[in-house]
């Protein structure tokens, strides 16, 4: 099933017609998405580099990945939203680029990731864990985010 | 006398072959975002921590000695990608507004960074246990808090080189 007639959708929104013929709307969006980057890449790495056994050592694992959480989640929620007019206002620009679907495949996965095996992993007390499965699961995460900011980059200078 | 630097710059055989490069630009651009994620990130919770935002149970000294060293490394790449942007597309950047104010918003991090740390960060065994920090630390956190969302907006502003005031297309830089 093509999701062309979705994106066609999308296109047509009264929103899409708005950031497409007003001029500020569309950077003001840009920017507020990409000070969220800002602060979810700090909430996913110190988690991610404590896994490593880097960074914020003295802290407890799951203390640290608790106080972070809202952040976290915070700015997902800022990128999802801020994100949404961007994808509408673009949206057969991004269905016929390959690096939108690059991003979107990674984020599905970063977020089951985070949501299912990194969090229940973050939560549990660390003697439990061993030295490699943290190491792994950090290296996946940094590796999965990396990949959605590199996707997210090229659709705007690669189309 | 900045103009001519930039000029120089802009005829050196190896900026000429960078700005011809099809990849090299987007390789730049990418990894300056990447690079970015990672000196932000840190840097961020670091000024949320001194301004009783984040992290109030992690001691500010912990911080600084596990943190700067990753916040040196994204700073590196950061600015390497930054300056090789620069490097090969001078007189893109030159008259480019947001490019000088973000300029502007770094010089001035970089003074209330070093300026926190040879004043108020003298005491910080004295408080870096403390949920609430002194007023000098919680406003070095927010200022720079403030400028390094000034130096994202302006960095990301740099590609709407028309959405500027008047006056300063009037300039005629470009």
């Amino acid at each position: 099933m093509s999701m062309l007639p979705f994106f066609e959708w999308m296109g047509g929104l009264r929103l899409s017609a708005f950031f497409l013929e007003s001029v500020w709307p569309t950077p003001i969006v840009q920017n507020i998405h990409l000070i969220a980057v800002a602060v979810f890449a700090g909430s996913v790495l110190l988690v991610d580099l404590r896994m490593l056994g880097r960074g914020l050592t003295d802290t407890p694992l799951a203390d640290l990945a608790r106080t972070v959480e809202p952040w976290l989640i915070g700015s997902f929620v800022v990128l999802v939203l801020s994100g949404i007019p961007q994808m509408t206002s673009t949206a057969l620009k991004q269905y016929y680029s390959p690096f939108f679907w690059w991003k979107m495949q990674a984020v599905l996965i970063g977020v089951i990731f985070t949501v299912t095996v990194r969090r229940r992993m973050a939560m549990r007390t660390e003697a439990e864990l061993g030295p490699v499965f943290p190491k792994v699961v950090g290296v996946v995460s940094i590796a999965l985010w990396t990949s959605v900011t590199i996707g997210a980059r090229l659709i705007g200078l690669m189309g | 006398m900045i103009r001519s630097l930039f000029e120089w710059v802009d005829v050196m055989p190896m900026s000429i072959a960078w700005r011809e490069s099809l990849n090299g630009y987007p390789l730049l651009l990418t990894a300056h975002v990447v690079s970015m994620g990672l000196v932000a990130g840190v840097i961020i919770f670091w000024d949320m921590r001194l301004a009783g935002m984040a992290l109030k149970r992690v001691p500010v000294s912990k911080i600084q000695a596990t943190m700067f060293p990753w916040m040196t490394l994204g700073l590196a790449i950061n600015a390497g990608t930054g300056l090789a942007m620069v490097f090969s597309q001078p007189m893109r950047y030159f008259p480019n507004f947001y490019f000088w104010i973000k300029f502007f918003f770094m010089m001035f991090a970089a003074v209330n960074a070093l300026y926190f740390h040879f004043t108020i960060n003298n005491t910080v065994s004295e408080w870096e246990h403390d949920a609430v920090t002194p007023f000098k630390a919680r406003m070095a956190g927010y200022a720079s808090l403030a400028l390094w969302a000034g130096i994202i907006v302006t960095g990301r502003m740099i590609a709407y080189s028309g959405l500027v005031p008047a006056w300063w297309l009037a300039l005629e830089l470009g």
